[in-house]
């Protein structure tokens, strides 16, 4: 599903270069549900950027799915993410001008499935993250472990073979982060979406597959999840 | 969900604000419209009242040079012309500065056959040229100052050295485009300057061809006969006159045009500051819909709609409310509102000048936001993840 191939990615800071990443290889098996893990700067979300198609490597290659990332287009890489990954943010991120029904139907605008088609895919996500009461709430009106569930409900409402998520229990509470971590494994085992997830979470290892571990831009440990 | 539904949506994240921006460009839509209208709503104006076999002869230099008083009888000889009557400014007031209008002192005997669209009654003509000192007013002015048909005025000289009692036989009617002249009996001004060494000139000649194909030839014959003469004059037709007398404004029309094209400027500026604004809130959400897949140009579209349609109303509200007062102004002038309207119940805004209007506000709302919504569109998704998070 996923092969990252000897993958560096450095950012300049000033005159300073910064080693996000240094030759980095990994391989994660479709279905599998995968923790990131380690330190503040270790290169966690730059990985998850790269897995994502959000960002390119210096070096190496990223193949998802068959795809190698690296020579896309912006626009293309866009288009492949709107059909191929489905992302969730520590903050949840949602529109807030938006209903949480409309937040989920907002990935479905950039496919040509018909209005009426649209809204019962977004009602179907929204009642597997349990969240089937709450369709017309703005996030203002939820709670964080709902708008979180939200956030879950628009990334695998596009059916993503990918799901990311950066951090997703961050910014809850412990009963609302045991719960999300929760879900996330409940769709990993009913619909076998592989899901890669930065946490720095120790509870999050009961849940998943596989922990990769990085420090310092380098892997650790868990270069395979198979 | 729908694009539309998505856009509304964000265009009311901040109503009060979309409601102030859209009202900004109302109004300057609004100012826009108004003086669009002045050039064409004189021009029209004239196009309406003017007539193409009427002519106007006057002094090559300029309108305040007078003509020899035999030019009236040199010009009513050349084949074709039907009828000449003659004006010179009186310079009149009534009864203080304030109330100066056009006086002017002319033939009564020619007035039908000169001016035989203006309408002006039979019995109202009748009296003007048996009255000696009988006068003709323009509806406006006859408004404004409340007269009646019979009543006795005085103008008090500022030409002429002489102040004349004229006693109201008549009103020249408002649609004839002239509704604040006043014309009196010119025999009657000779004779009050008689004692003062008589009255020898004229300051022009109007005159009325028999057919409108008669026109080009009386022109050239009217050039011919006083070239090189004591006093060299102008030929043209009243549509031309008032084309040339319109043109002495064009420095003013072009300041105003200025100015609504300077008032357009500012409230692209004011626009595009609301939009930069509204962008610079949304990185975020900006950020995140990239990183859903949206790209560049959805992006683009849908913030590039947003600042046009704050275009689009707000050139919709400026323009139809300076359609709807314009044209209720030129309704309440036509039920007698000229007294306190003055030219403005004249000003006619045509159709034309209102979906001008409305392109201008679609384009002000289109540039405003285009700076903004690119840089949106452009933004680079990880940089500004990586702020965020």
């Amino acid at each position: 599903m996923i092969d990252v191939r000897d993958v560096s990615r450095w950012y300049r800071r000033g005159v300073d270069v910064v080693h996000a990443l240094e030759h980095v290889s990994l391989h994660i098996a479709a279905g599998r549900f995968v923790a990131l893990m380690g330190p503040s700067g270790s290169g966690k979300s730059t990985l998850l950027h790269l897995l994502a198609g959000l960002d390119r490597p210096d070096a190496g290659e990223v193949v998802v799915a068959g795809q190698p990332l690296s020579g896309m287009a912006d626009d293309a890489l866009a288009s492949w993410r709107a059909r191929h990954v489905g992302l969730v943010f520590q903050f949840y991120n949602l529109l807030p001008v938006l209903s949480a029904i409309e937040n989920v139907e907002l990935p479905l605008l950039l496919t040509a499935l018909p209005r009426p088609e649209r809204r019962r895919r977004a009602e179907a996500a929204l009642g597997a993250v349990g969240l089937a009461h709450r369709t017309r709430h703005r996030p203002s009106e939820l709670s964080g472990g709902e708008q979180q569930r939200v956030a879950i409900a628009r990334a695998v409402v596009t059916d993503p073979d990918l799901l990311v998520a950066d951090e997703p229990t961050g910014d809850l509470d412990a009963k609302s982060a045991t719960a999300i971590l929760g879900l996330l494994r409940e769709l990993n085992r009913a619909f076998r979406k592989t899901i890669v997830m930065v946490t720095h979470d120790p509870r999050a290892e009961a849940f998943v597959d596989t922990v990769i571990r990085l420090d310092k831009g380098v892997l650790v440990d868990g270069g395979v999840a198979a | 969900m729908t694009w539309t539904g998505f856009v509304l949506r964000n265009l009311l994240r901040h109503p009060l604000r979309t409601a102030l921006t859209t009202l900004s460009v109302a109004l300057s839509i609004f100012l826009v419209c108004a003086v669009l209208t002045l050039p064409s709503a004189l021009n029209a104006l004239f196009e309406r009242t003017s007539s193409k076999a009427r002519i106007s002869v006057h002094h090559e230099a300029g309108l305040t040079y007078w003509l020899p008083l035999s030019y009236v009888q040199r010009v009513k000889a050349i084949p074709g012309v039907a009828a000449v009557n003659q004006f010179s400014w009186f310079g009149g007031i009534y009864d203080e500065p304030k109330n100066m209008f056009p006086n002017f002192a002319i033939d009564p005997e020619t007035v039908a056959g000169v001016w035989p669209d203006y309408g002006i009654a039979p019995e109202a003509l009748e009296r003007f040229r048996r009255i000696r000192n009988g006068a003709l007013v323009g509806e406006e002015t006859f408004r404004r100052f409340g007269w009646h048909v019979g009543q006795e005025v005085t103008l008090r000289g500022t030409v002429f050295p002489v102040d004349l009692s004229l006693q109201i036989v008549g009103v020249i009617p408002a649609a004839t485009g002239n509704p604040v002249m006043l014309w009196f009996n010119r025999k009657y001004l000779e004779e009050a300057m008689a004692p003062r060494g008589g009255m020898r000139l004229v300051g022009m000649l109007w005159l009325r061809a028999e057919r409108p194909e008669d026109v080009d030839g009386i022109l050239r014959t009217v050039d011919t006969m006083f070239r090189n003469a004591e006093a060299e004059v102008t030929a043209e037709t009243e549509q031309a006159f008032f084309a040339s007398f319109l043109s002495s404004f064009q420095g003013l029309m072009r300041l105003i045009l200025a100015v609504g094209v300077l008032v357009v400027g500012a409230v692209v500026l004011i626009a595009a500051n609301t939009a930069a604004m509204g962008v610079r809130e949304r990185i975020p959400e900006i950020a995140i819909l990239k990183s859903l897949g949206f790209r560049r140009r959805p992006i683009l579209g849908a913030l590039l709609a947003e600042s046009t349609l704050v275009g689009l109303v707000g050139g919709v509200l400026g323009a139809g409310a300076a359609y709807g007062i314009l044209t209720a102004l030129a309704a309440a002038g036509k039920t007698g509102g000229n007294n306190f309207l003055g030219p403005l119940s004249g000003f006619r805004m045509s159709p034309e000048v209102a979906l001008q209007g409305v392109a201008v506000a679609v384009v002000v709302g289109f540039v405003s936001g285009a700076v903004p919504a690119w840089n949106g569109a452009r933004l680079d998704v990880v940089a500004a993840l990586r702020k965020l998070f």
